[in-house]
């Protein structure tokens, strides 16, 4: 599979010269599956751009996988270029809640007087189904969806394609102010969900010192990142969701130290970096 | 639920019963204590760091609830077990012991922990009963 980040940018969109190099958009990731399946991790902003890219035929369809409906995951769907082709298939996965379905509360968004268009009026063939915390199959991958700790009802997703697994796990504050170091494996929200994964893409909104003032807003201090993948395993470590507040030198500097960090950690060298829009990462299906 | 982590309802209730003052512990599905608080570890004089994850018969052979005579309870008897396994919230007043075999008259209440995908086990709160405290 292929898979290249549209979005990497937290909360809120965040366009200007300041942010330019990591990018603006909100959280976006395509990953394309050997056979062409197309997997779309949350539909941010990114996915304007995504939707523009794809080819305007495509042999199957859309899958977008939605973490969580909080505006930063859902905000692109309005400007989704196929999902205004009537012979688009989009498949919207996302979590369930007890209170409305998928439909209804994806509709909250794109319908007056928010939305100058209805769902029901988008010209594409557009399903939504419940993503339970169970395994399922798209196209050659296996799908694995979880609840993660953050605010409100949030899934982390895994796909695996033959030998290779991507796990995206963009909210997740899995520390909620105790140290992931004082919990046992079991005890950590996600981390069965990353076990072994060859990627991960995790949230790091925040720096360490930023984390006291924002402690249960849903987002991990850098430290329980990189800790969280340490204790998962994950070969490779895509650091996401920036804050909007993050410049670009700001993340270089957040860089370095994640570098310094992961290496006291025993970690080894060049397997975190910092999500940036058009970062790519290739993982081969064969062992 | 993860196939080898907890349901994300017992890590939240776990981190938050870790913030409480009040002596409470958590239970799954199965019965099996799996936390109680610093809070429970004071009253049953064994925090949980020392003791660890204790199926439902042990934690009763150990800490009660007892009868008038100090006998421990069957687990399958105790009136608040039967009624969050049957997913009702509990509240009842019973003698516990701790480590020390010090007996403790304790109010209980109990809530079931029900996720979108069934029950997941229950937190349990307890008190000095009233008139028996100091």
């Amino acid at each position: 599979m292929e898979a290249r980040v549209w979005g990497a940018r937290g909360s809120i969109p965040s366009p200007g010269h300041e942010t330019a190099r990591y990018g603006g958009n909100t959280s976006c990731v395509h990953v394309a599956l050997e056979d062409g399946t197309n997997l779309i991790l949350d539909a941010g902003t990114g996915i304007r751009n995504l939707g523009l890219a794809l080819p305007e035929v495509l042999d199957g369809p859309l899958h977008i996988l939605l973490t969580h409906l909080h505006m930063d995951h859902i905000q692109g769907l309005m400007f989704f270029a196929p999902a205004f082709r009537p012979d688009s298939e989009i498949v919207i996965w996302g979590p369930a809640s007890p209170e409305a379905s998928l439909e209804d509360r994806i509709a909250r968004y794109i319908s007056a007087p928010l939305s100058p268009v209805e769902v029901r009026e988008l010209p594409s063939h557009v399903s939504f189904r419940d993503a339970e915390a169970v395994e399922w199959q798209i196209g050659g991958a296996t799908i694995r969806a979880d609840s993660v700790t953050h605010r409100g009802p949030t899934l982390g997703y895994r796909v695996t394609e033959g030998a290779s697994s991507l796990c995206y796990i963009p909210d997740h504050e899995p520390g909620l102010g105790t140290p992931l170091s004082a919990l046992e494996d079991e005890w950590i929200s996600g981390l069965a969900l990353a076990r072994d994964a060859d990627v991960l893409i995790h949230d790091s909104q925040y720096t360490d010192e930023e984390y006291p003032s924002h402690l249960g807003w849903g987002h991990p201090p850098l430290t329980d990142a990189l800790e969280f993948a340490r204790r998962a395993h994950a070969g490779r470590l895509l650091l996401f969701h920036h804050d909007p507040l993050h410049s670009d030198d700001f993340l270089d500097a957040v860089a370095v130290t994640a570098a310094e960090r992961w290496a006291e950690m025993g970690g080894p060298p060049g397997a975190v970096v910092l999500a940036a829009e058009g970062a790519t990462a290739s993982l081969p299906s064969a062992a | 639920m993860s196939p080898t982590g907890r349901p994300l309802q017992l890590i939240l209730a776990r981190n938050l019963l870790a913030s409480l003052d009040t002596a409470a512990f958590l239970i799954d599905a199965r019965g099996e204590v799996v936390f109680y608080n610093e809070a429970a570890g004071t009253v049953l004089g064994r925090r949980f760091e020392e003791s660890g994850p204790m199926p439902a018969e042990e934690w009763t052979g150990m800490f009660g609830p007892v009868d008038a005579d100090g006998r421990p309870l069957s687990y399958r008897d105790i009136g608040v077990t039967k009624d969050v396994r049957g997913d009702r919230p509990a509240h009842a007043t019973m003698t516990i012991r701790s480590a020390k075999a010090e007996q403790h008259r304790v109010a209980v209440s109990a809530f079931p922990i029900h996720g979108d995908d069934g029950f997941h086990g229950a937190m349990v709160f307890f008190w000095p009963h009233p008139g028996d405290e100091g």
